[in-house]
């Protein structure tokens, strides 16, 4: 990485925005670096405000009676250093920010990027997931937005841009969008595309949903009782100790409300599009044919009200990190009109028989069990020995287009795999299992919260399975659209042969 | 044994090499046998009659050691079809896995020094899916070194996106 050619003089991006793809190479905002670390900037504040509030107050009460003593003598040795140290790191992200560098061309964003190592990265935008802008807090005072790029490249290929003001982040979206989809257009800046609500969570329910979730619920009962034991057995010191699980809870609560709140829900040409978030807010875009997989649950509690999550897979996001579960989150909870509405704009097309009603497919898969009608392959009745509970649920339906998974007798579960999507498969099958004559089918999808699994097949069933969606994700993938959504399908054959990878080395 | 849906019809299935199964004996049953050895040359010379019965169970425990390995590498299966790849292991807990050609990422070929002395090499098959996770060792290295090209030449003919 190091043989790279010294990048040409950024260009200022002071002035009006000229078009965001414009191949120059342009710099992040100026104010970059303070917003990176402005927890340390506030700590080394508040000692210096500190300090010098102490001195002042010291030098008024003694009126210099003893010169300040040692503190003094500590202070004039310990101040240059600090000063030294305070330099320094200034210098080294101003540095850092000086050598930050992007450019975004008709097919690729580059970044440029460290100071001792120079890194480059190109991000082809043919292969981009998703496209997140996120402002956190401090970020939003100043009204700059960091971007993100996922291009499917397993763990750590997204690029991150940060900071952009907000409308220079925005225009980039709308660009790498435009581009990523392979619509062209004439004016200076890519056209916002028009949004279409479809959904969105009240607060009341989202609070209501995070108090009926199972584990939380769980976790809430367990530090109560061990709380009120704990005070009436040992007294207030003694429970003391029990503080810090409280907290975890509390913790767990509030980061799941924070990033779910005022969540909505939008469609446009370029995708689904997710805002949320209190005080970091997030707008999260995922392009058409992106979702790898998708799953609706419902916690046992939601049942009364009807309840549904929507989850998904898509390639980059991984679900970890410091927003683990609300990356793949489609939607937190919803009525089971918009969980299916949601379903139907992920996976347009069901591919089930002709005359047959989709929904009725769906809502057998999201309530229905064995005893009633939908196609799905169930699990036999020796399974009952293995799963007791959830024996019933255990079902898929094949149709021409998707594999519909069902699960879960108390935390009902829907998973819904295009075959296009299908990464792979196998079967498994444990000692009981052989017993019994079952056996497990495994649909592996991109890294991500679904895990589509059958258990507790007929063994003939499962084998029979393994074999036809091999063949079935074969021919998928065959007659799969175009990974540039807008792109007429007969213009495609310069697609012929690219590398898999979504970040390619600079040809430069 | 062989169960129907781990043996699908019409698959000619290849297993790997017999010296895997003497790899993991040496790495698994000689500090096993180590081990009894210690024992009873403890027993012997501090004469304490209950470490006669720990050196036997190791010994035990190093003979069925030695006997399931010997099944489970015969039980490790692949089969290069025309458009994917299968992969069936397993005794007590089976799996059989298809991977298309058209969904290999990339292809990792391995041998760690133990793999090394017994000229033995590990071919990994990376899909963007983490569950996908299909490897077969203890393939000879020339084995492994064609296996790993066809893999890639045919990955390349079939490739999709994600």
């Amino acid at each position: 990485m190091n043989t790279i050619d010294p990048p040409p003089p950024a260009r200022a991006v002071a002035g009006p925005p000229p078009p965001v793809a414009d191949g120059a190479w342009h710099r992040v905002h100026p104010l970059t670096p303070a917003i990176r670390s402005w927890q340390a900037l506030v700590v080394v504040l508040v000692v210096a405000v500190q300090d010098a509030g102490q001195n002042v107050l010291r030098q008024a009460a003694g009126s210099g009676l003893d010169d300040g003593g040692p503190d003094a003598a500590w202070l004039r040795t310990a101040a240059p250093v600090g000063a030294l140290v305070l330099a320094l790191v200034v210098g080294v992200l101003a540095l850092s920010w000086r050598m930050t560098r992007y450019r975004v061309t008709g097919e690729a964003l580059e970044l440029r990027h460290g100071v001792v190592v120079r890194r480059q990265r190109r991000a082809r935008l043919d292969r981009l997931q998703a496209v997140d802008l996120v402002q956190p807090l401090v970020a939003r005072i100043f009204g700059l937005a960091r971007l993100k790029l996922e291009v499917a490249g397993g763990s750590g290929s997204s690029i991150e841009l940060s900071y952009l003001t907000d409308t220079q982040a925005r225009q980039l979206r709308n660009h790498l969008l435009a581009a990523a989809a392979g619509l062209t257009y004439q004016t200076p800046q890519a056209p916002e595309a028009p949004e279409r609500p479809i959904a969105e969570v009240p607060v009341p329910r989202l609070i209501a949903s995070l108090f009926l979730d199972g584990g939380v619920l769980v976790g809430i009962v367990a530090v109560t009782v061990v709380i009120a034991a704990g005070l009436a057995v040992a007294g207030v010191a003694a429970s003391a100790g029990l503080l810090p699980a409280a907290l975890g809870v509390v913790t767990v609560l509030w980061r799941r409300f924070a990033s779910a709140f005022g969540f909505t829900v939008t469609v446009s040409p370029d995708g689904l599009r997710l805002r949320h978030g209190l005080l970091e807010h997030r707008a999260q875009t995922v392009p058409p044919g992106r979702v790898q997989a998708v799953q609706l649950s419902q916690p046992l509690l939601w049942r009364g009200r009807d309840w549904w999550r929507v989850v998904v897979n898509v390639a980059g996001y991984t679900g970890r990190g410091d927003n683990q579960r609300t990356e793949n989150e489609l939607l937190p909870v919803g009525t089971r009109a918009e969980a299916v509405a949601l379903l139907a704009l992920v996976v347009p097309d069901l591919g089930i028989e002709p005359g047959e009603d989709a929904l009725a497919v769906v809502a057998a898969g999201l309530d229905g069990d064995g005893r009633c009608p939908g196609g799905y392959l169930t699990s036999p009745r020796q399974a009952v020995w293995v799963d007791p509970i959830a024996w019933r649920r255990n079902g898929v339906r094949v149709t021409q287009e998707v594999m519909l998974v069902r699960r879960g007798r108390l935390r009902r579960r829907l998973g819904v795999v295009p075959h296009v999507r299908t990464q792979s498969c196998g079967i498994s099958q444990g000692p009981l299992q052989r017993l019994l004559g079952l056996a497990s089918f495994h649909l592996h999808s991109t890294r991500g919260p679904i895990d589509p699994v059958v258990p507790h097949l007929r063994e003939r069933d499962a084998a029979d399975l393994l074999s036809d969606q091999a063949v079935r994700a074969r021919r998928a993938r065959r007659t799969a659209p175009p990974e540039r959504w807008l792109e007429r399908p007969d213009s495609t054959s310069d697609r012929t042969g690219q590398p898999s990878a979504g970040v390619t080395p600079p040809t430069a | 044994m062989g169960g129907e849906p781990f043996q699908p019809p019409d698959v000619a299935w290849s297993g790997v090499s017999a010296r895997l199964a003497s790899a993991r004996r040496v790495t698994t049953c000689l500090p096993l046998a180590l081990l009894a050895i210690a024992a009873s040359a403890l027993a012997v010379l501090l004469g304490v009659g209950w470490l006669w019965l720990v050196a036997v169970a190791v010994l035990a425990g190093a003979s069925w050691a030695w006997w399931t390995i010997g099944r489970q590498v015969r039980s490790w299966r692949y089969a290069e079809r025309e458009d994917d790849l299968l992969v069936r292991h397993g005794l007590l807990w089976r799996t059989v896995v298809v991977v298309p050609y058209g969904r290999m990422q990339y292809v990792d070929v391995y041998a760690g020094p133990v793999d090394r002395a017994f000229r033995l090499a590990k071919v990994q098959l990376h899909t963007a899916s983490a569950h996908s996770d299909a490897y077969i060792p203890g393939l000879n290295p020339q084995e492994a070194a064609r296996l790993r090209d066809r893999l890639a030449s045919r990955g390349e003919a079939r490739l999709a996106g994600l």
